[in-house]
C-alpha cells in the first residue's frame, strides 16, 4: 500500500513531458488541458488511498519508501526516498486536490492563450516539485523541490513576460519573476546554512533520523546555541518561501501571474512550504524557545503589517496577495506557540478559502477583459451570480464568520496565541487587530467588486459569467470552504464529546515527540474560549456592517474623509510602508554598484581602457594599440600580482 | 670569510647591479649591454660553484645567440620614445620597485635568520654538473622530459611560424 | 619494457600525433579536410587506448611506473591518468569539430589550428601522467606556450592579439614563479620525486624554510594557471579576446590540467593524516605550516568565487559574463584541493568534466551566435533568441542552469560533491561561502536566461552559423544531463582513482 507514494509524483512527471515536448504538437487545447488535469487527477486519487489507508490504519511511525539514491559520496548521499506519514500525505491530499481544480479552471482560463501548452506543463512541473518537496524522506530531496517550486514559480510569475505590469523598479511581468527569484536566494540561503549544520551537529540529513536524534538528548541539546543557530536558519528559509517579513516584498508583485498561478502557487500551496518545514522540524523547533519566539513575533508582525496595507490596495488580486501574506503570518503564530497541527489546520481551510478567492477573481477579471481595479468594477452580482455567491463564501470563511472553515482555525489560533505558555495577550491583540482588519478589507473588496453602482464603462466592458469548467472549481471549492472546518471542531462547541477532534487525532503521531518536549497543552473548556470567541465574531460581524455602510455610499465619503485626515498613514499603507524601496536603497543598489564600479573598475580596467576602446578605433594601427597596453594594464595585473605574491609568501613564512 | 664567499658577493652585486641597469637604463642598447654583463656575472657564479659545463653553456646560449637577437630585434624597432613613457607611468613603476624589494626582503631576512644561511656544497656540484654526467642524467634518469622538451620545442616553433606568417588566406 | 610500452600508449598515441599532424598538414597542401579528420581520428585512437590502459589493475600499474624504463619514476599510469587523457582527447575533439565553422566563418581555416590543440593536448596529458615536479613543468609549459599562440590565433584582431601577449607575458612571470617553488621543494627535500618528496615530509627530515616558501610559491603558481584571485585578472581579458571556441577549449580543458597538478601537489606535499603516535617536534611544525598552507588556499578559493560571480553580474557582454563565470570555477574547483581527500578529489574529476562539457558547449552558443570579433555578444542581443532559435536558447538555458548548479543538471552533483568534501574535512566556513557565491552566481545566469525567454528583441534577430557545432551541442547537452541524472558511475570511477 505505501509503495503507492511513488507513483504519486510520477503523473506529474509524465504530464510535464508530454505536455512540455509535445505540446506543440497537440492541437487540441482540451486535450493537452485534459491529460495535464488528468495526470493530476490520478495523483490526487492515490493520494486519497493512501489517506484513507492512514485513517483507518494509524501508523506512529514514518514509513520510508525508496527509490534509489542519486548521488552516493559514502558521506552524505542524496537518496530518492518518500516518507509517508500523516503530514506529508495530508500536504499531497491538499497539493493534489486543489491542483486539480485549478487544473480544471485553467482550461477556461487559459482558453486561446497563444502558449496553452507551456502553461500546462509548467503547472504539472510545480505539482511534481511540490509533491517531492512534502513526500521527501530527507532535507536534501526537500531542498530539491524547494528549489524546482521557486524554478517552476518564476517561469510561471513570468508567464505572460511581455505584458506591462505595474511595482517598484519593475515595468514587466518577467522582471516580477526575476524579483521573486532574487528575494527566495535569501531565504535559501538560510535552508542550505541550516542544512550544512544539522549535517555537522546529527551526521545525517534524514528527517526521522534528525527528530530523533534530537529527541533523544532533547535535555542536552534544550535551547542549546546551535539548535537555535539551525532553527532560526531554517525560518530564514521559511520567511522567503512563505513570504514573511523580512522577504514579504515578492509575493505581491508575483501577482503578475496567471491568476489560476496565484491561486495555486501564491496561496493554496506554495507560500505554505514554510509552514511544512517548521511543522516537519517541530522536533528541533520545540528545542529553541528563542526560535519559537521569534517565529511567533515575526508572524504576528507579518500579519498585521500585511493585513494594514490590504485596507487600502484597489487592485483584485494585490488585496488577496496581502491578504495572503496576513493569513501565513496567522500559520507561524500557531506554529510559534506550538500548536502545530493548528497552523497545519489553518494551511487547509486556508488553501480551500484563498483558492477559492483568487479563482472567482479570476473569474472577475476574465469577465471584465482583464480589469483588476475594484473602483472600476462594481455591480457585477447580476453579471455573475455563480461567481458573486462563491466570492461571498470566501468571504465569509476569511472573515471568520461562525461555522465557516475559516471560523474553525483561526478561533484556535487566536486562542492558543493567548492561552499558550509560549503565547501572551500581546501576541493575541496583534492576530486580534489583524483579523479585524481582514474582515474589514475583504468586505470592502466583496462590496465595490459586486455591489453598489456600476462604474465600469458599459461600451467597452461587458460583464459576463465564466464558462463551466471554471465554476465548477468554484462551486466545489466553496462548498469546502463552507464545510472544512467541520473536521476540527474545538472542544469548546462539543463539550459532551470526550475524545480530540479528528483533526488533532490524525495528525498527533506527527507531533508527538514536539508535544512532549512542550508539554502537553491542557484541553479543558474554560470560560475564555467563549469570550474570546464572542468577541471575534462580534467584530467580524460590524466590520461586515461597517464596510457595507463606508462602500455602498456611492461617493464613499467617509473612507475619502478619512484618507485626507491621515493622509500621511494614508500613502504608508497605499505604498506598503515602502519596504519595497528600502530593500532597493540598502541593499540592492550597493551590490550592483560594488559590482560596477567598485570591483569591476578596479579588476577590470583592461577591457574598458583596452579592448573596447581598441575596436572602436580599429582603423588605428596595432602598434600603437599594443604599445599603450604595454605600458599599463598588463603592469597593473603585475602589481596585483606581485601583492598577491608577497601576502602568500608572508603567511607561509609568518603564519597568520 | 673565505675567499668563495668574498667572490660569491662581488659576483652577486655586480649581477644585481647590471640587472638594474638594464632596467633602469633609458637607452635601450644600454640595457641590453648591461644585461649581457649580467649573464657573464651569472657565469661566473656558477663557476665558483664548480659548475663549469653550465657557465659555459650560459655563455654560449644567452650572451652568445639570445642576446644577438635581442640587439638585433632594438635595432629593427629603433625605439624613441622611452622618456614619454615613462614620466606617465611613474607610481606604477614605484610601487613594482617598492614590492620588488619587499619580496627581496622577505626571502632574504629569512634565510639568514633561520640559520641555514650560505652554505656552499662545491664538491656536489662537481660530480653533478660535469658535461659528463650531466648527460647520463638527461638521457637516462631524465629520459622522458627530455622527449617533452622536444615536443615543447616542436610546439613553439609551429606557433611561431602561424603567429609570424606573412599571407592571410 | 612491452608491458610498458602498452600502459604508455596514450601518451605515446598523442606525442606521435602531435607529429603526425604537422606531417599531414605539411604534405597535403591546400587540402584542409585530411588534417581535420586525421586529427579526429588519432584523438579518437587516444581514447580508445586510455579507457583500455584504464581496466588494467592499478597495482602493476604503480609498479611499472615506478619501475619502468620509459618512466624512470617520471610518469604514473593507468587510473585519473587516463581519465583526464580521456578527458582532455574529448575536449580537443569538440573543439575542433565546432572550430571549423568557426574559424571559416571569422579568419580562414588555418591547419596549424589543428596541430596546436593537439599539441596543448599533449601537455595536458603529460601533466595528468606526471609523477615528477619537471615533469609536471614540461607539460605546463608544452601547455602554455600552445595556448598563447591559440589565444593570438586569429591574427588581423586587436582583441585577439592583445590577448596573446597578455597572456604570454603574465603567463611567464607565473611560470617563474612556479620553477622557483620547485627548485625550492628540491632544496628542501632533495629530490623532485613526488613520492619521495611525501616520504621526506612524513618523516620530518626536511628544511623547513625552503619547503614552506616552495609550496607559496607552487600555490601562487598554480594559482595562476587555474585563474585564482588575486592572480585571475588575466583570465577576462584572455578569454574575451581569444576566439571564442579557443576559449572553450582554454577555460575548461586546461583548467582541468592545472587542477591535476595541483592535485597531485597537494596529495605529495600537503600530508593530512599524520599518525598521532609519529608526532614530534619536527613534525608538529610541519603540520603547522602545511595547514596553513591548505587555509591559504582556501582563502583563495573563496575569494576567488565571491570577485569572479560579483564581477559577472556588471557584465553585459555574454563571453566575458562567462570569462568572470570561469574565474568563479576556479574557486569551486580549487575547494576540492582544499578539502584534501578522496571526494574532494572525485569532486574535481566530476566537476571538471562537468564543467568542460557546459563550459564548452556554452562557448560554441555563443561563437555560432557572434560575429565580427565582438559584435552580437551582449546580452542584450540575446533577447528573444527564444523565438528565432529555439534550440539554440533551450540548449543555452540548459548551459546557465548547470553552471548555476540547478538540479539535475550535471553542475550539481559537482557542486555538491565538492561542498560535502569540504564540510568533511572541516572548511564548513568555505562551503557556506560557497553557497553564498553560488546564489550570487544565479542572479547573471539566470538573467540570462530571462533575456533570452522573457524579453522581446529589437531589431533583427540573430543569424545562427551552426553547421558541425551541432555535434559539439549535442555532445554537450547529452552529456550534461546524463551525468546530472545518473552521476554515481562516474563519481564511484572517480573515487576508485585515490
Amino acid at each position: 500500500m505505501y509503495e503507492l507514494i511513488k507513483f504519486i509524483p510520477l503523473f506529474p512527471l509524465l504530464g510535464f513531458l508530454i505536455n512540455g515536448i509535445f505540446g506543440k504538437k497537440i492541437k487540441s487545447e482540451s486535450a493537452i488541458g485534459g491529460i495535464a488535469s488528468a495526470m493530476v487527477g490520478i495523483s490526487f486519487i492515490l493520494s486519497f488511498l493512501l489517506f484513507w489507508d492512514l485513517l483507518s490504519n494509524p501508523i506512529e511511525k514514518p514509513v520510508i519508501v525508496s527509490f534509489f539514491t542519486w548521488i552516493a559520496t559514502g558521506q552524505i548521499n542524496i537518496e530518492i526516498a518518500y516518507q509517508v506519514d500523516q503530514l506529508s500525505v495530508l500536504f499531497a491530499l491538499i497539493i493534489t486536490g486543489i491542483g486539480f481544480l485549478i487544473h480544471i479552471y485553467s482550461i477556461g482560463y487559459m482558453h486561446g492563450d497563444r502558449s496553452f501548452y507551456r502553461f500546462f506543463s509548467y503547472l504539472n512541473l510545480f505539482i511534481f516539485m511540490m509533491l517531492n518537496l512534502v513526500l521527501a524522506s530527507n532535507y536534501l530531496l526537500t531542498f530539491l523541490g524547494w528549489e524546482g517550486v521557486g524554478l517552476a514559480s518564476y517561469l510561471l510569475i513570468g508567464f505572460w513576460y511581455d505584458q506591462k505590469f505595474e511595482g517598484t523598479r519593475i515595468t514587466w511581468t518577467g522582471d516580477a519573476g526575476m524579483k521573486a527569484f532574487v528575494v527566495n536566494r535569501i531565504g535559501d540561503f538560510g535552508f542550505i546554512v541550516a542544512m550544512l549544520l544539522i549535517y555537522v551537529t546529527f551526521n545525517t540529513l534524514n528527517y526521522q533520523e534528525v527528530a530523533n536524534a534530537a529527541a533523544s538528548q532533547y535535555g542536552t541539546l534544550m535551547n542549546s546555541g546551535i539548535i537555535t543557530a539551525i532553527t532560526l536558519m531554517m525560518f530564514l528559509g521559511t520567511t522567503g518561501k512563505s513570504a514573511q517579513l523580512p522577504l514579504s516584498v515578492w509575493l505581491p508583485d508575483a501577482m503578475a501571474g496567471p491568476t489560476p498561478v496565484s491561486a495555486l502557487i501564491h496561496a493554496a500551496t506554495m507560500v505554505t512550504a514554510g509552514i511544512f518545514l517548521i511543522a516537519r522540524n517541530s522536533v528541533l523547533f520545540s528545542l529553541s524557545e528563542t526560535s519559537m519566539l521569534t517565529v511567533a513575533i515575526v508572524g504576528a508582525v507579518t500579519a498585521i503589517l500585511a493585513a494594514s496595507v490590504g485596507l487600502v490596495q484597489n487592485d483584485i488580486k494585490k488585496v488577496l496577495a496581502y491578504s495572503t501574506v496576513s493569513q501565513l503570518g496567522f500559520m507561524f503564530v500557531a506554529l510559534g506557540v506550538g500548536a502545530f497541527y493548528i497552523g497545519v489546520f489553518h494551511v487547509m481551510t486556508h488553501a480551500f478559502f484563498k483558492g477559492l478567492l483568487f479563482l472567482a477573481a479570476g473569474s472577475v477579471i476574465h469577465g471584465m477583459h482583464h480589469e483588476q481595479n475594484i473602483k472600476k468594477m462594481g455591480g457585477l452580482k447580476h453579471y455573475m451570480p455563480t461567481t458573486y455567491k462563491t466570492f461571498f463564501v470566501g468571504t465569509l470563511a476569511i472573515a471568520g464568520i461562525p461555522f465557516f472553515s475559516g471560523f474553525f482555525s483561526k478561533d484556535e489560533i487566536l486562542w492558543y496565541a493567548f492561552s499558550s505558555p509560549h503565547g501572551g495577550i500581546l501576541l493575541w491583540l496583534t492576530l486580534a487587530v489583524s483579523a479585524m482588519f481582514t474582515a474589514f478589507y475583504m468586505f470592502r473588496l466583496l462590496y465595490l467588486t459586486f455591489d453598489g453602482k456600476e462604474r465600469f464603462d458599459h461600451h467597452h466592458v461587458h460583464p459576463h459569467e465564466s464558462p463551466k469548467t471554471m465554476t465548477f472549481a468554484l462551486v466545489v471549492l466553496a462548498i469546502l470552504s463552507a464545510l472544512g472546518g467541520f473536521v476540527n471542531i474545538p472542544h469548546a462547541l462539543t463539550p459532551w464529546v470526550h475524545s480530540n477532534p479528528p483533526f488533532m487525532e490524525f495528525l498527533s503521531p506527527v507531533f508527538a515527540q514536539a508535544n512532549f518536549i512542550l508539554g502537553e497543552h491542557s484541553h479543558e473548556i474554560k470560560p475564555e474560549m467563549y469570550i474570546l470567541m464572542l468577541l471575534a465574531t462580534a467584530v467580524a460581524i460590524s466590520m461586515m456592517f461597517l464596510a457595507k455602510k463606508w462602500y455602498l455610499d456611492p461617493s464613499w465619503k467617509k473612507p475619502r474623509q478619512l484618507a485626507k485626515e491621515h493622509g500621511f498613514s494614508y500613502r504608508l499603507l497605499l505604498n506598503k510602508y515602502k519596504l519595497d524601496e528600502f530593500y532597493f536603497f540598502t541593499i540592492i543598489d550597493p551590490i550592483i554598484a560594488l559590482s560596477r564600479s567598485g570591483l569591476w573598475k578596479f579588476f577590470d580596467i583592461g577591457i574598458i581602457d583596452g579592448i573596447i576602446n581598441g575596436s572602436a578605433k580599429a582603423t588605428s594601427v596595432v602598434a600603437e594599440n599594443l604599445r599603450k597596453m604595454q605600458t599599463g594594464i598588463v603592469q597593473n595585473y603585475a602589481l596585483i600580482m606581485m601583492v598577491g605574491i608577497i601576502a602568500v609568501i608572508s603567511i607561509m613564512i609568518f603564519g597568520f | 670569510m673565505s675567499l668563495s664567499v668574498l667572490l660569491f658577493g662581488i659576483l652577486s652585486i655586480l649581477a644585481v647591479a647590471s640587472a638594474l641597469i638594464t632596467v633602469i637604463s633609458k637607452h635601450p642598447v644600454r640595457s641590453a649591454i648591461s644585461l649581457v654583463f649580467h649573464f657573464f656575472m651569472l657565469a661566473g657564479l656558477y663557476l665558483t660553484l664548480n659548475a663549469q659545463f653550465i657557465a659555459a653553456i650560459q655563455v654560449l646560449v644567452y650572451a652568445g645567440a639570445i642576446m644577438v637577437l635581442v640587439i638585433f630585434v632594438i635595432m629593427l624597432l629603433n625605439l624613441e620614445n622611452e622618456n614619454k613613457l615613462k614620466s606617465k607611468y611613474n607610481i606604477l613603476q614605484w610601487s613594482a620597485f617598492l614590492l620588488g624589494l619587499g619580496l627581496v626582503f622577505l626571502l632574504g631576512v629569512t634565510y639568514l635568520s633561520t640559520g641555514t644561511g650560505l652554505q656552499f656544497a662545491p664538491e656536489i656540484a662537481a660530480n653533478n654538473s660535469t658535461a659528463q654526467a650531466l648527460g647520463k642524467a638527461l638521457f637516462e634518469g631524465y629520459i622522458f622530459p627530455i622527449e617533452a622538451i622536444g615536443i615543447l620545442l616542436t610546439g613553439a616553433i609551429v606557433g611561431a611560424i602561424v603567429l609570424a606568417k606573412k599571407k592571410l588566406s | 619494457m612491452m608491458q610498458e610500452l602498452i600502459y604508455a600508449l596514450p601518451l605515446t598515441l598523442i606525442f606521435i600525433l602531435s607529429i603526425a599532424v604537422i606531417m599531414v598538414d605539411a604534405f597535403t597542401g591546400k587540402n584542409k579536410t585530411v588534417a581535420y579528420y586525421f586529427s579526429i581520428a588519432g584523438l579518437l585512437g587516444v581514447i580508445i587506448a586510455a579507457i583500455y590502459t584504464m581496466t588494467l589493475p592499478s597495482a602493476d600499474l604503480a609498479k611499472m611506473a615506478y619501475e619502468g624504463t620509459i618512466s624512470k619514476g617520471m610518469l604514473t599510469y593507468g587510473g585519473y591518468a587516463a581519465f583526464f587523457d580521456i578527458l582532455f582527447a574529448v575536449a580537443g575533439i569538440l573543439t575542433i569539430v565546432a572550430a571549423k565553422p568557426y574559424l571559416t566563418r571569422e579568419y580562414g581555416e588555418y591547419k596549424e589550428f589543428y596541430s596546436l590543440i593537439i599539441f596543448a593536448i599533449s601537455g595536458m596529458m603529460t601533466i595528468a601522467h606526471a609523477s615528477n615536479m619537471v615533469t609536471i613543468f614540461i607539460g605546463i609549459e608544452i601547455m602554455s606556450i600552445t595556448f598563447y599562440v591559440l589565444a593570438g590565433f586569429i591574427r588581423t584582431r586587436i582583441t585577439s592579439v592583445e590577448a596573446a601577449l597578455k597572456y604570454f607575458l603574465l603567463g611567464s612571470f607565473a611560470s617563474g614563479f612556479l620553477l622557483y617553488g620547485m627548485a625550492m621543494v628540491y632544496g628542501a627535500t632533495g629530490t623532485l620525486q613526488l613520492q619521495e618528496i611525501s616520504a621526506k615530509i612524513a618523516t620530518g627530515e626536511i628544511v623547513n624554510i625552503y619547503l614552506q616558501i616552495g609550496l607559496a610559491l607552487l600555490i601562487i603558481g598554480l594559482s595562476f594557471k587555474v585563474a585564482a584571485f588575486p592572480f585571475h585578472q588575466w583570465a577576462p581579458d584572455v578569454y574575451t579576446g581569444s576566439p571564442t571556441v579557443v576559449t572553450g577549449f582554454m577555460s575548461t580543458a586546461g583548467k582541468a590540467a592545472a587542477l591535476v597538478a595541483f592535485i597531485v601537489i597537494a596529495k605529495s606535499l600537503l600530508p593530512t593524516n599524520f599518525g598521532a603516535t609519529l608526532i614530534n617536534d619536527k613534525l608538529i611544525v610541519v603540520k603547522e605550516f602545511t595547514e596553513n598552507a591548505t587555509m591559504i588556499i582556501a582563502l583563495i578559493s573563496a575569494a576567488t568565487m565571491l570577485i569572479g560571480n560579483i564581477t559577472a553580474i556588471a557584465q553585459k557582454n555574454v563571453k566575458r559574463m562567462l570569462a568572470y563565470s570561469s574565474v568563479a570555477h576556479a574557486g569551486y574547483l580549487m575547494m576540492g584541493i582544499v578539502a584534501n581527500n578522496e571526494n574532494g578529489f572525485a569532486g574535481i574529476v566530476f566537476y571538471s568534466t562537468a564543467y568542460m562539457l557546459m563550459q564548452i558547449g556554452a562557448f560554441v552558443v555563443v561563437g555560432v551566435l557572434e560575429r565580427d570579433d565582438t559584435k552580437f555578444q551582449q546580452i542584450s542581443d540575446y533577447s528573444g533568441l527564444r523565438k528565432s532559435h529555439p534550440y539554440l536558447a533551450a540548449v543555452m538555458a540548459l548551459f546557465m542552469f548547470s553552471l548555476a548548479g540547478i538540479p539535475p543538471m550535471a553542475g550539481f552533483p559537482g557542486k555538491y560533491l565538492l561542498f560535502t568534501a569540504t564540510i568533511q574535512s572541516g572548511y564548513t566556513w568555505l562551503t557556506i561561502v560557497a553557497v553564498v557565491s553560488s546564489i550570487i552566481s544565479m542572479w547573471f545566469y539566470i538573467g540570462l536566461v530571462l533575456n533570452m525567454y522573457f524579453k522581446e528583441k529589437e531589431g533583427d534577430a540573430l543569424v545562427a552559423d551552426v553547421k558541425s557545432s551541432h555535434f559539439t551541442i549535442a555532445v554537450s547537452v547529452i552529456g550534461v544531463i546524463i551525468l546530472g541524472i545518473l552521476p554515481s558511475f562516474l563519481i564511484d570511477l572517480a573515487k576508485n582513482f585515490f
